[in-house]
């Protein structure tokens, strides 16, 4: 399986449509003998390709319950995002017991690590001068690399909350236990998986694996009805940074402690107008934090709830209101003396793709972007994809690559067609030498 | 190495909705030719900044792209009032934009500062009778 990205064809469904081709924020698809293939560079797990096709052709093989239960010692990372998957009025307590009861030997909840990140966050924007972006979305820091190399710098440097938290349990057990624990995390995206082979800012990534949410859904459900709770325990003992389940949540929590200036902007086709807006100096600097999210609506949109995002939304809002309610505290602790077990720091450096160029000899590459404006000059201009590239600028530097002909476009190819047919016609007209005088003679002798 | 045009857009006046585009295609072709990406910022600033002093101040005019593998050209000319007072443009702070341009977030009288600190060269020609000619040089390497 490809370790650049998640996202998979299943070729017996896909009809070769090019929805998902036109609908890729990264121009990442192609179709070609009737399939719509994934360019592996230019694929950032954003998963527009499997909200849009119609015939489900598009999907993400994570990690399933039979392989984690497989280790030895199998912990369960849960996000924020999930707890809007179940009415509010079932507890965390009880969701986490029947995590366990499936065969987990322990689950933690990765707010507690975002709470501790949120607070990192708050004493990084503090102390340094300059505008950030979270790390937080791994589709997002994708994008950045591969389209806005520039704004690279204004990545937080800090990890994400699940690696922070998995690396701080892997430390726990070095400490105290002889055994190692395989971490999975129960993710609502496809990115989230990618991450596990391959992260950005890190060697490597201190999970074992990531299970979908919707592999294990009905489980769960079915594990709840079998579980059994005493009244007192039956309550939500959750983090308020579960909040950070839901697009704003980070920046709600931030702005709790202190007024900062900050902008939370979700969906992947709104982050890239906003990171065009920032590159060009026309966002103002005033914007200490920008908290982004590849998915409409934060984590909870994740292609791989079961749950429509909008009943999530609501379901997670009730559940913060009723941690508010029982922890008789709306902030969140703003010390912890806990924090001091993460690192929080990235160790690596965040490096651009650098696909884009042409040729990596200039000369080389201005004879192509001649050549693709020539490209662009002549065909039709249409955008209608029936060459399987999203539209015809795209096409036309798959032609100047070498990866696609220019009567791939039926437009011209039709063009092509109709020359063709007007010189055959032409040349039939045209007798040989011979045949001429003849047919003169004979015209004579009528 | 000679110059060579990489790109030539027209700018209309008063055009926000396309306002920006020809900072847009220059950062994309920037990005083809495998330029690096602190000059595609500064480059997408510079062009960005000229561009939208076309469409707020100007009559309509035109932005050009040279480029060798040393230099990059910015060429943009308008028709237009010109600038009235050349040094008093480029102070921090100070604009003649309506309070009509100042409520869209633009007119923050920092686009000619701005152009200034990123570009190597600046030159800027202007008169109320040929409009405004400005000419940007970004070195490459």
């Amino acid at each position: 399986m490809s370790k650049k990205h998640s996202v998979l064809l299943k070729e017996d469904k896909c009809e070769g449509c090019t929805s998902c081709v036109k609908g890729c924020p990264t121009k990442a698809i192609r179709v070609h003998q009737g399939r719509a293939w994934i360019k592996e560079d230019f694929c950032i797990d954003c998963a527009e390709c499997i909200r849009s096709c119609e015939y489900h052709a598009k999907y993400t093989e994570t990690d399933t319950l039979n392989i984690a239960l497989k280790s030895n010692y199998p912990v369960l990372l849960i996000p924020p995002s999930f707890y809007g998957q179940f009415s509010p009025e079932i507890s965390a307590f009880r969701l986490k017991t029947a995590i366990k009861e499936l065969g987990f030997k322990a689950v933690y909840d990765v707010s507690e690590s975002a709470a501790a990140l949120s607070r990192q966050t708050l004493k990084f924007l503090n102390n340094n001068s300059g505008s950030y972006i979270s790390t937080s979305c791994p589709v997002i820091v994708r994008l950045i690399k591969l389209q806005f190399p520039d704004l690279i710098e204004m990545l937080l440097p800090l990890k994400s909350p699940v690696e922070l938290l998995a690396e701080k349990i892997r430390q726990e057990f070095k400490a105290k236990h002889n055994y190692k624990p395989d971490i999975f995390f129960l993710t609502p995206c496809p990115a989230k998986l990618t991450t596990v082979n391959k992260i950005s800012g890190q060697q490597k990534s201190f999970l074992t694996g990531a299970i979908g949410v919707e592999n294990i859904y009905k489980k769960i459900y079915d594990s709840l009805e079998k579980i059994e709770i005493e009244p007192e325990f039956d309550v939500d003992q959750l983090s308020l940074a579960t909040v950070w389940g839901k697009e704003g949540g980070e920046e709600s929590i931030l702005n709790s402690w202190q007024e900062i200036n900050t902008l939370s902007v979700s969906g992947i086709s709104q982050v890239k107008k906003l990171l065009n807006e920032i590159e060009r100096n026309n966002i103002s600097a005033e914007i200490k934090y920008f908290e982004l999210t590849s998915c409409v609506n934060g984590c909870i949109g994740g292609v791989l709830n079961v749950i429509n995002p909008y009943q999530a939304q609501y379901n997670l809002e009730v559940r913060v209101r009723n941690i508010i309610k029982q922890q008789q505290n709306k902030l969140l602790n703003q010390t912890d003396k806990q924090d001091s077990l993460y690192k929080f720091y990235l160790t690596e450096n965040i490096i651009a793709d650098n696909v884009s160029k042409l040729d990596s000899d200039f000369k080389k590459a201005m004879q192509k972007l001649e050549q693709l404006q020539r490209e662009i000059e002549i065909l039709p201009g249409l955008d209608c994809a029936a060459c399987g590239a999203p539209d015809c600028k795209t096409f036309a530097e798959d032609i100047v690559n070498g990866l696609a002909a220019r009567t791939d476009c039926i437009f011209m190819l039709r063009k092509q067609l109709g020359k063709l047919a007007d010189d055959l016609s032409i040349l039939a007209h045209e007798l040989p030498p011979v045949m001429s005088s003849k047919e003169e003679d004979n015209n004579n002798d009528s | 190495m000679q110059k060579q045009q990489i790109m030539c857009k027209e700018i209309e006046s008063f055009d926000f909705q396309s306002g920006g585009e020809a900072s847009s295609n220059l950062k994309n072709i920037l990005r083809k030719l495998g330029v690096n990406s602190d000059l595609v910022r500064k480059t997408s600033i510079v062009t960005y900044e000229l561009e939208m002093n076309v469409v707020i101040h100007s009559l309509g005019g035109e932005i050009t792209a040279l480029i060798s593998e040393e230099e990059l050209e910015i060429r943009v000319d308008d028709v237009g009032p010109g600038i009235e007072d050349l040094d008093k443009a480029f102070t921090p702070g100070y604009s003649t934009a309506s309070n009509e341009i100042r409520e869209m977030g633009f007119g923050a009288g920092m686009g000619l500062v701005n152009v200034k600190r990123y570009a190597d060269k600046l030159t800027i020609e202007s008169s109320k009778e040929n409009g405004t000619h400005v000419k940007v040089l970004i070195k490459l390497f």
